[in-house]
């Protein structure tokens, strides 16, 4: 009788000890797709009012008429290569603040009426995006980022008015990459 | 092709390839109003013929490209054209990216520059034509039938999205009482099915079906159908 008890228990002791193997295996899993990036997040339904998509496009247009330069171009492919997910949100993110801060601001008197619906529009987004965060290493992004920063200020005016000629870009990259 | 145009193309290709671009003198010869013209989706490239170009002998060259593209691609079909357009619609067939187009002209041994479009997102520039709309009657019901108009779409061969979804496009369906008063509209349907019945309509009146293409991100409508009418007995 003992002799059974000791092999049930112990058996039992067998399936408690995989037990635990199996739950420290699920969090182990569990940590490694902990998700390293917070609220990067847009609400679609955001994206799909006609007015503000008729705008962003007639700006974008409107600029893009004085952008002579075909060849350049700022949010495309190689700004998110090996970039997925939600770091791709990120990396919007900061496009947008640099966006808004050293190309729209400055030149919030051009371009109406378009400028000022626009630039009302992506700053609400860019605060709504406040709270995203990555928690990892964010250097390939800053990378990319950078570029994108450098050929605008090497271009210099030129490379202002591209950005802007862009804007539609970045609100079809924003939606793609947060929504 | 013919040889001639070949000989041609291979002579402009040199010379844009040794760095050459526009000179002034041939600012003139350079086609004019440079453009697509986009219908349903068909992205065509139109031109006029430059200022000082005598239109008999003349031959036409055009390439394209994606923004941000380097490289500008020859369109085969339309290298040594006499003809004032080009389809680019397989070319183009990326919705919401931006193309350019660019058009030269060359003429008893001389050539002009490139005339280069403006920036083109097919999304945003095409023009989309009403629906094509069947109405057949049964007693007091009528069953609708909406056709889209010819879109590239729908040639490609093994997709499973329909042609409705894939351009984002919905039908609008709206219904006249011709025998009131006043004449009476009503939008009876709105969305991207194919086929509308409605029934229990008055016995002895007039009326009129008429649709239109609305596209809900834009807020835009195609104009509209041919109207069908039928009399309910």
């Amino acid at each position: 009788m003992a002799a059974l008890q000791k092999s049930v228990s112990s058996s039992f002791m067998g399936t408690l000890a995989a037990g635990c193997l199996l739950l420290l295996a699920l969090w182990a899993q569990e940590g490694a797709s902990v998700p390293v990036t917070s609220n990067c997040w847009l609400d679609r339904s955001q994206f799909q009012q006609p007015y503000i998509i008729n705008r962003t496009f007639m700006l974008a247009e409107e600029a893009s008429f004085a952008d002579n330069n075909t060849d350049v171009r700022l949010i495309g492919d190689k700004l998110w290569q090996g970039i997925h997910g939600k770091r791709k949100c990120y990396l919007m993110k900061q496009v947008l603040n640099f966006t808004l801060e050293e190309v729209l601001f400055p030149y919030s008197d051009r371009f109406q009426p378009y400028m000022q619906d626009v630039v009302h529009f992506l700053a609400r987004l860019s605060s709504q995006l406040n709270q995203c965060h990555i928690k990892d290493d964010d250097q390939h992004i800053q990378k990319n980022v950078q570029k994108l920063k450098d050929t605008v200020k090497m271009l210099g005016e030129s490379g202002e008015i591209k950005a802007i000629g862009e804007v539609y870009l970045l609100f079809t990259a924003l939606k793609d990459a947060c929504t | 092709m013919e040889p001639k145009h070949c000989f041609l193309g291979f002579l402009i290709g040199a010379f844009l390839t040794s760095g050459g671009e526009a000179q002034p003198a041939h600012e003139s010869l350079k086609p004019q109003r440079v453009q697509f013209q986009s219908r349903n989706f068909h992205n065509v490239l139109h031109w006029q013929p430059g200022r000082a170009s005598s239109n008999n002998d003349s031959i036409y060259f055009v390439q394209y490209k994606m923004y941000g593209q380097k490289e500008w691609k020859n369109k085969e079909e339309c290298w040594g054209i006499q003809e004032l357009f080009c389809d680019l619609t397989n070319e183009t067939s990326d919705l919401q990216e931006p193309y350019y187009g660019r058009v030269m002209m060359a003429s008893a041994g001389s050539y002009s520059g490139w005339t280069i479009t403006r920036r083109f997102t097919p999304w945003w520039a095409t023009n989309i034509g009403p629906p094509v709309v069947n109405v057949t009657q049964h007693n007091r019901s009528l069953l609708i039938i909406l056709h889209a108009p010819d879109l590239p779409y729908r040639h490609q061969k093994g997709t499973n999205v329909t042609v409705e979804n894939y351009y984002d496009l919905v039908y609008r369906v709206f219904l006249i009482n011709n025998s009131l008063q006043k004449m009476q509209e009503q939008n009876i349907y709105e969305g991207a099915g194919r086929v509308v019945a409605i029934g229990a309509l008055t016995p002895h009146s007039g009326y009129c079906v008429v649709a239109e293409i609305y596209q809900p991100m834009l807020g835009r409508s195609s104009p509209r159908s041919d109207e069908q009418c039928v009399k309910i007995p």
